[in-house]
């Protein structure tokens, strides 16, 4: 079969023969559709059906049992007066600001240190990995231990240097702990794609900007930097959606208690802990509706950049 | 030269801050309780290791069938989740199948809070018998993972030109073929970065699997978790057997690192 010719002129040679099932399904035309089908039945069984699920409940009165009661829009009337999960959505944006900014400043910064040929350069990018690759779960049970005020292994070192004990879980400040137990973990990220990226820069250019006497601070920023754009956009894409959705930390840790209440931990406390499914819902498709259409907008920039190479 | 010291020094912080809380896993779990909440610094590392807190763990508790568990579900799932993202991200890499839309619904599955997402899930996992399954948690994982995996393919399917594929085509092959002997290969690197980190994410997972599983399918980060108890913590117990579990993990970095820093671009960066 000629495939460069159009899509199913291949076939008219033959079509006295009705095409197989397989034929067809792995025809020029059709093969696109094919090859997505396991993709979509996932999508619909685990993503749409929930979705709607929780639409139609969002809708209603239900506390797990009896009959769901229909009350309209009374859950989003009451969603928009309510302090809690207010509070809850400013500290999820709080800290997926915080946490994007330190992670592609660091980040940036250690790709940079370490995009060199250096002497045990493995050692140290295999150490530098092992964060990210660690249960966000027992990281929580791990560091609630290490931090704690009494015989946490930081305030036992910390008043052996004659420092002072301090209480990491204080309401004021233990939204910031939860930050920092965060980009601990997520560094490795954004330092590790960034570091891919620099290694794969064209080094003719850089060569001939040197050649030229560019100024380092010069290179960077008109060079290093639009270049690693795409990737500083993925990287900020990919990393808000899964800080909107942050849960783990909270869990071994402050059970979103002194004000570190997230968007995630509320919606779980609504739903699974005072049974409310209905409220929960709700909370859900607004919380869900706002991040799908901050993200789409990034999503389509994205994928202007990530088109193929033609 | 001083260039050179100011590089170490900074090595040297930014590793110590990394491996420090890793290390004192390693340390806990062979302390005794004497030594557990001990304040003086000295004792931090010197102290009369014990196996007590190991053989508590494999004796009272079925560490080694949960931590079986994982192992199922977690290479399972990603040998599922590969193959179904292998397919559909070529498809979106060779053809924009939907305009980036369906790619994008795709990668948006991980917006949509799962806390929430578990009611319709239980409910219809309850009907189907699937709760406490090896099945039904597998399952969960491909969905959770797809996504990611999806988008990760996409960048390396995006890297192989389109002129290797066409000139093959011409040569009489087939696309399945074309797929099988000429892209396959090519994305190679691609496809190992794809798997590793399904299958540490799976391994790591705790949320669905603290909900949906109970005896036959637990994980073990769900026993690790039971040691957690709000006022009483056994930290012993926990970092036993979290010592245990990471290990895989802690070995894959090592491999890893060097896969990541030539594959993780994403296709996103154009020379």
């Amino acid at each position: 079969m000629l495939s460069n010719s159009p899509p199913l002129s291949g076939l008219a040679g033959e079509a006295a023969r009705k095409p197989t099932i397989w034929e067809t399904l792995t025809s020029e035309r059709y093969f696109r559709w094919t090859l997505l089908i396991p993709l979509l039945v996932l999508l619909a069984v685990f993503m749409l059906y929930p979705l709607i699920y929780s639409i139609y409940f969002s809708f209603h009165d239900w506390g797990m049992q009896g009959d769901p009661i229909f009350s309209g829009l009374h859950n989003y009337r009451q969603l928009v007066f309510d302090q809690n999960f207010l509070l809850a959505f400013w500290r999820t944006l709080e800290v997926t600001l915080i946490c994007i900014v330190v992670e592609l400043g660091l980040g940036l910064g250690l790709a940079l240190l370490w995009n060199r040929d250096f002497k045990g350069q493995n050692v140290v990018r295999g150490l530098a990995l092992l964060p990210l690759l660690v249960a966000p779960l027992i990281l929580s049970l791990l560091w609630n231990f290490i931090l704690d005020f009494n015989f946490g292994a930081l305030n036992h070192i910390l008043s052996a240097l004659g420092l002072g004990r301090v209480n990491v879980w204080r309401p004021s400040i233990a939204l910031y702990t939860i930050c920092f137990m965060t980009i601990w973990q997520w560094l490795p990220f954004s330092t590790f794609v960034l570091l891919a990226g620099l290694k794969s820069l064209p080094r003719d250019v850089f060569e001939a900007a040197r050649v030229d006497g560019a100024s380092r601070w010069y290179t960077f920023r008109r060079l290093t930097l639009p270049l690693l754009s795409p990737l500083i956009m993925i990287i900020v894409v990919l990393r808000s959606m899964w800080l909107i959705r942050l849960f783990d930390p909270l869990f071994g840790t402050t059970r979103g208690g002194v004000n570190t209440e997230l968007l995630d931990w509320i919606t779980y406390r609504t739903s699974f802990v005072m049974f409310d499914i209905g409220y929960g819902s709700a909370m859900a498709i607004l919380s869900w509706a706002v991040t799908m259409a901050l993200c789409m907008v990034m999503f389509r920039q994205l994928m202007k950049q990530m088109a193929p190479k033609t | 030269m001083l260039k050179k010291l100011l590089f170490w020094v900074t090595t040297v912080l930014v590793l110590a801050i990394i491996v420090a809380p890793l290390a004192w896993i390693y340390l806990t779990a062979f302390k005794g309780p004497a030594d557990l909440f001990a304040s003086d610094l000295k004792r931090f590392v010197v102290f009369k290791p014990t196996l007590e807190n190991f053989v508590v763990l494999f004796r009272d508790y079925p560490f080694w069938p949960n931590l079986l568990n994982t192992f199922i579900v977690s290479v399972a799932g990603t040998a599922v989740t590969v193959i179904c993202s292998l397919m559909a991200a070529y498809s979106f890499a060779r053809w924009n199948t939907g305009g980036g839309d369906i790619l994008f619904m795709t990668v948006s599955t991980r917006m949509f809070p799962m806390a929430v997402a578990a009611v319709p899930h239980f409910v219809f996992f309850k009907n189907l018998g699937l709760l406490d399954t090896h099945l039904g948690l597998t399952l969960l994982y491909v969905f959770f993972n797809i996504s990611f995996a999806t988008f990760l393919l996409y960048g390396f399917f995006n890297e192989v030109p389109k002129e290797v594929e066409q000139a093959a085509m011409i040569d009489g092959y087939g696309r399945i073929e074309v797929f099988r002997k000429i892209v396959f290969p090519l994305i190679g690197p691609g496809l190992a970065v794809t798997s590793v980190f399904c299958l540490i994410w799976m391994w790591n997972e705790f949320f669905f699997a603290f909900l949906f599983t109970r005896d036959d399918a637990r994980t073990v980060n769900v026993l690790l978790s039971s040691f957690w108890g709000g006022l009483q913590v056994q930290y012993g117990l926990m970092t036993a057997g979290a010592a245990i579990t990471i290990l895989p993990t802690l070995i894959a970095a090592w491999f890893m690192q060097r896969y990541i820093i030539r594959g993780l671009t994403f296709g996103a960066v154009k020379g």
